[in-house]
Parts: structure tokens; sequence; C-alpha cells
């Protein structure tokens, strides 16, 4: 028996990462409490930064480091902390009013996830490091979908929204060997960031405006 | 001279200086400025591009062939008459104490933003370059959308960043999963290109599965974004809540910016797999907006909610005309995209002066007999609406009749008579509309502060490139058209 070479542990270490993600975000999808849930985005934000060090040590690939310095700086540390500074400027209840009780939604998701495997099987040939990866992004854009509608309050379906991007990340590492091209990542990431700042304001404003962040109470305009 | 660098730099450059300055004048001047240069550099990037095939610049990171030469003209018309426009637009509104000074500032500093990010979108080479160039003009328009901050406005915001969002995040895996086809299963040490001139070159070689769900998640992402029904729930709420001017940008050429996204992917599918696969979903969705579009129109009971239905029956029709996939048709339909850019502004310039006058947008508030309180704006209004529905001697006659006799050349019937259908279906409903709207008695008060010119100048000089191109098109323009409707047919 041979010991086990770096790519093997790399392989099992990435496959459990994106484990633990897909773990996390069942656990967003149960959780009602608003602050636990940005905290849970940020420890599956960083199972990501993760998966692209061990990748980035494996292929002995540089600039993969820099996007997980950029997950680490940005989604684990800068954007949890801008959601939690709003939560307690705007002082939002803290209970989430989701629209489907918890065990519903969890089956639901185990559904989700079941569908996620049966749409990535067909590609599982093409995973580059660690197994299901493909399988656990799909699921994790899916799930991030059915967030953004089980959700009412406003900031909630931001966390949503970037889940479903954590989902994109993670195929992109699971697809191509080193990512995608430095310029791409390092636009997506001065994206989501701007896009965050984008969706603050206009919470900002909805709530001064609405005197509420309940989303389902924009419903004036129709046809 | 580094062309398209410079149509990118001259707007980002011009918005940035307006958060120096004070007054809205020196703003929308300065808007103004840099898109009749952009407009100079688009003309003079013509020949060059007709000369040469593709310009690449910065290493081949920007990249302009024929289609994106196109785009580039039709983005610095639009950009161009909305700044002859926005300015006495929100002179009035300051006047009427309806918006407030920092909000202005926010419109002229976004706009030259939004526009910068249109540029990029249609000359980025890399396709992940053009995801974010797209995702980035949506979040400069969305705070347009958000401008004047009423509750419906808001409202309308919200729609367009989420559904907006959700469709990216689905364009950004359709981008990873073409990266994906494109690496290969042979993984090579070095990172391989993501750019467009390298792809279209390997296109044949994609691996078939993953070029397959990559189209399919780019059509639902950037369809979102184009407003392809049945996706366009975001569209009439953005276009009606946004200040005309901005309305006017998304639906002269934002809506053809993300069609554009979308075609990029197209063209690849259609290398690789050969033209029968990613055509038929986009004839699908084109068809069914454009039938969609024409009851949508009969029930409107909001002006510009009517006119954002219009434009997702037109979006419609260049999304079938491309996918007929005859060099006529698409020739048509790239025709249909630039006569639209030159109509649509000119109903928004018009809806916003109404909507200044009257304070409402609401048929039951403003009509009937419209032209006897503004009389210039609804003869303008009314020549713009004659071309939009498809009546000669306009272009939109032309550029229709050209698709439809395209289809029936080529042994496609049926989409042609069902083209036919949906045209008179909504040519019927707007003229309706608009007749009931405009004509006849007055029936309320006479509004004592109407002001009878405003917008007249933007709406003229857009009016009358219209009446201009469609009797005489410039042989560079028509050869651009054929080069571009040969890169979308795979006749390069």
């Amino acid at each position: 028996m041979n010991a086990p070479t770096s790519t093997e542990i790399g392989s099992q270490l990435i496959t459990f990462f994106a484990a633990g993600m897909l773990v996390f975000q069942l656990l967003l999808v149960v959780q009602r409490m608003l602050l636990t849930n940005i905290r849970l985005f940020a420890l599956q934000s960083l199972l990501l930064a993760a998966i692209a060090s061990v990748l980035a040590y494996v292929h002995n690939a540089p600039h993969v480091y820099v996007v997980a310095v950029l997950t680490l700086i940005g989604k684990v540390v800068f954007l949890p902390w801008l959601l939690n500074r709003q939560v307690r400027r705007i002082g939002i209840s803290q209970e989430i009013e989701p629209l489907l009780n918890a065990p519903a939604a969890m089956l639901l998701c185990g559904g989700l996830t079941l569908l996620g495997y049966i749409v990535a099987r067909p590609f599982t040939a093409l995973e580059r490091l660690g197994n299901n990866t493909l399988g656990i992004a799909i699921t994790l854009v899916l799930t991030g979908f059915f967030l953004m509608f089980n959700r009412r309050k406003a900031i909630t379906q931001v966390l949503a929204l970037l889940t479903v991007e954590n989902g994109v990340m993670l195929a992109a590492i699971a697809l191509t060997t080193y990512g995608m091209p430095l310029v791409v990542e390092l636009g997506i990431f001065f994206d989501v960031m701007v896009a965050v700042m984008v969706l603050g304001i206009l919470v900002y404003r909805i709530r001064e405006s609405f005197d509420s962040m309940d989303t389902s109470k924009l419903n004036q305009l129709k046809g | 001279m580094p062309l398209l660098a410079l149509l990118i730099f001259v707007p980002a450059a011009a918005g940035l200086a307006c958060l120096l300055v004070r007054s809205p004048r020196v703003m929308s001047a300065l808007g103004g400025l840099a898109y009749l240069t952009t407009l100079s550099l688009g003309i003079a990037l013509l020949p060059q591009v007709l000369v040469r095939g593709a310009v690449t610049e910065w290493n081949e990171f920007l990249c302009a062939d024929a289609l994106s030469a196109w785009m580039v003209l039709l983005i610095s018309v639009v950009s161009l008459s909305t700044s002859l426009y926005a300015g006495r637009y929100f002179q009035r509104d300051l006047d009427a104490r309806s918006i407030t000074p920092g909000r202005v500032r926010q419109f002229f500093v976004l706009t030259p933003l939004f526009v910068a990010g249109m540029f990029l979108v249609v000359l980025a080479n890399n396709l992940g370059v053009m995801w974010f160039a797209v995702e980035a003009t949506a979040l400069a328009s969305v705070l347009l959308v958000a401008l004047y901050n009423r509750q419906t406005s808001l409202e309308a915001a919200w729609k367009y960043i989420i559904l907006g969002s959700m469709g990216l995040a689905l364009a950004l895996f359709g981008t990873v999963f073409l990266y994906a086809a494109a690496v290969g299963p042979h993984a090579s040490e070095k990172l391989p290109s993501f750019n467009w001139s390298h792809l279209i070159t390997v296109a044949p070689q994609f691996d078939h599965g993953l070029i397959k769900l990559a189209f399919v998640f780019a059509l639902i992402g950037y369809g979102t974004k184009a407003g392809l029904a049945p996706m366009h729930t975001w569209l009439p709420d953005a276009h009606s809540e946004a200040p005309s001017p901005t309305s006017a940008m998304l639906s002269g050429v934002s809506l053809k910016i993300a069609l554009y996204a979308l075609l990029r992917f197209h063209i690849l599918t259609t290398a690789c797999l050969g033209s029968g696969f990613s055509r038929h979903f986009l004839l699908g969705f084109g068809l069914f907006s454009m039938f969609l579009a024409a009851p949508f129109i009969l029930v409107q009971t909001n002006l510009k909610r009517m006119l954002a239905y219009s434009s997702l029956e037109h979006i419609g029709l260049i999304c079938t005309g491309i996918a007929m996939n005859t060099p006529i048709t698409i020739f048509g339909a790239l025709l249909h995209m630039g006569y639209h850019a030159l109509t649509k502004p000119v109903l928004f310039f018009a809806a916003g002066n109404i909507h200044q006058t009257f304070h409402s947008l609401e048929f039951r508030v403003i009509g009937p007999g419209v032209v006897k309180v503004l009389p210039v704006t609804v003869l303008l209004m009314a020549l713009a609406a004659l071309a939009a529905i498809g009546l000669p001697p306009f272009g939109l006659f032309l550029s229709e009749m050209t698709v439809i006799s395209g289809g029936l050349a080529a042994q496609q019937t049926t989409v042609s008579v069902l083209i036919l259908v949906a045209l008179l279906a909504s040519f019927c409903g707007l003229l309706q509309q608009l007749t009931r709207l405009l004509l006849g008695p007055r029936k309320h008060g006479h509004v004592s502060d109407a002001r009878r010119t405003d917008g007249a100048p933007a709406m003229v000089l857009l009016l009358g490139g219209l009446l201009l191109f469609s009797i005489w098109l410039p042989a560079p323009l028509l050869e651009l058209m054929h080069r571009a409707a040969g890169i979308i047919g795979g006749t390069p």
C-alpha cells in the first residue's frame, strides 16, 4: 500500500468541505434567528474559501489563493459584518417568518437535493477533485432559490441570493481545474460586494418608506 | 487611438465628474458631451471593423466585431437623445419639488456608469467579463428605477433587483458551464483562455452535454434581463416606475444588450451542435413574448406599462427573427433593433411630458383628449406610435416585412404567419388604446401649466433620424449589419 498522495487527500478534504456547505445550507433553511442565519452563511463561505485553498495547494496554482483570500475577506468577514450592522441599525425583530414551516421546508429541500444530484449525474465524470461537488453546487443553487421564496424579510432574501452565489462558485471550482480566470473571479467578487451594498440601500429605503421589511407588502404593481 | 478603451472610459469619467459639480445643467452637459464623443468614436470604429473584421485592444481584453460595433452605435444614439431630454426634464421636476437635488445628481452620476457598463458588455472579449458587465448595468440601473423613492418605485426596484440577480446568478452558472465545456476533459497545464475570439475557433470540440446546459442556463438568465416572457414580470414595473429618461434607456438599449449577451451563447452553441438546438429555444421564447404582449397591451390602464409591453413584443420579434436563422431574417432582426432604438425613446419621452403635466400615468386621469393640452407632444408621440406599430413609411414596417418575407422565402410559413398575427394583434391594441387616450373631446378641465414644446428637440431628432434611415441606409451601415448577421448566422 502506497501512502495516499496529496491529490487524494485534497480530493477527500474537498468532498468533506463541500458536504459541510450543504449541511450549513440545510441549517439555514430551518434556522429562524436572523443573526444566526448570517453566521451560518459566514461559515458556509469559510468552507468555500477552504476548498479554494486546498485546490490551490494541490494544483500549486497561486491565483486560486487570491480567490480564497477574497472569499475570506469578502464573504466571511465583510458581508456578515455589514449585514449584522444593518440588522442592528434598523432594529428588525429577530424572528424570521417563513411561509413553510421547518419540517415541510426540510422535506422539500431533501427533494431538491435529490434533484440536484440527478441533474449532476451525467457530468460527474467531469469533476476534477472531490466527489459530488457538482451535485452539491446545483443543490445549493436550487435551495437558495427556495429560500428566496420562503422568506418574507428583505434581508433574508439577500442572504438567499448569496448562498446561490456560493453554489455557483463551488460549481466553478468543481468543473474546472483552476477555477475561472482571475479577472473573472475579481469581477464576480466586486459585483457581489456592490450588489449587497445596493440591496442594503434599497432595504433601508423600503424600511423607511413602508415601516417594514416584509416584502409581501410590496404588492401594489400588478398586470 | 485606443477607440474601444475610450468608449468605456469617456462615459465612466463623465459620471464620476458629475460627483464634483453642483449645477444640474453642467451635469447634463457633461453627459451629453460624453455621449457625443462615444457616438463619434462609434462612427470611427465602423470603417476599422469593416476593414479588419475584428478590432482588439489591450492584449485582446477588448474586442469589437461587426455585431459589437452595431450595438455601440445603438447605445450611443439612445444615450445621446436621453441626455438631451433629461436635463430639462429634471429641471421641471426640481421646480415642481417632486425630486431632491441629491437624487438628480444620482441620476447624472449613475446613467453614464450604466452606459459605460453597456459598452463593456459589448466590447468585452472574455465572456466572464461580459457577465459581470451585465450585472454592473443591472446594479447601476436599479437605483435609477428607485429614483423617485415612491412606495411603488421601491417595489419595482426590489422586484427588478431580485429577479435580475436570480437571473444573472443562473447566467453565471451558464458561464461556468461554458468555461468547463471549453476547458474540456483533458485539462491542460495552462489556464485556457475564456476569450470569445479563442472560443469561437474551438467551439466544435466542446463537450456537448455541458454546452447544452450552459445555453439553457444562459437563456433563462440573460433572458430574464432581456425581458423575454415568461421571465418578463419585472419589466412593466421597472419601466413604468423609473423616470422617463431611464425608461427610454432600459427599453431602447438595455434589453437589447442582454439579448446580445444571450446571442453570444447562441452563436457558440450553434457552432458546436449545429443550428438545431438553441434556435428552437429562442423561437419558442420569442413567439411566446410576442403573443403574451398583445393582450396585455389591450388591458393596460397605465401608459408606461403599456409601452413596456410593446417593448416586450418588439424584443420577441427580434428574438424570433434571429431564431429563424436565415440571413434575411437575422438581418431584419438587427435592422429592427436599430429602428426600435430610435422609436421607443420618443414614446417614453412623450409619456414623461404627460406624466409631468397630469401627475399620473393612469388613462382615466389623463385622457381623453390629451391633444388639446399638449399638442406638440401628442403629435410627436402619435408619429412615433405609428412607427412602433409598423406603419410605412417608418423603418419598423420595413424590418418587420424583412423578417416575415425572409421567413416565407425560407419555407418557414407557420412561424411567419404567427409573427404576422401577433403583430396585427398588438397593432390593433396600441392603436385603439392611444386613439382613445390622445384624441377625442377633453372631459377634464384645462390644465393650466401645460408646457407645449418640452422635450421636442430630442424627439424631433430621433424621429428625423428614423425617417432618414427608413428611406436611406448608408452603405457602410448596411455592410456592417450584413457582417453582424453573418456572425450570428455562423458564416463569418
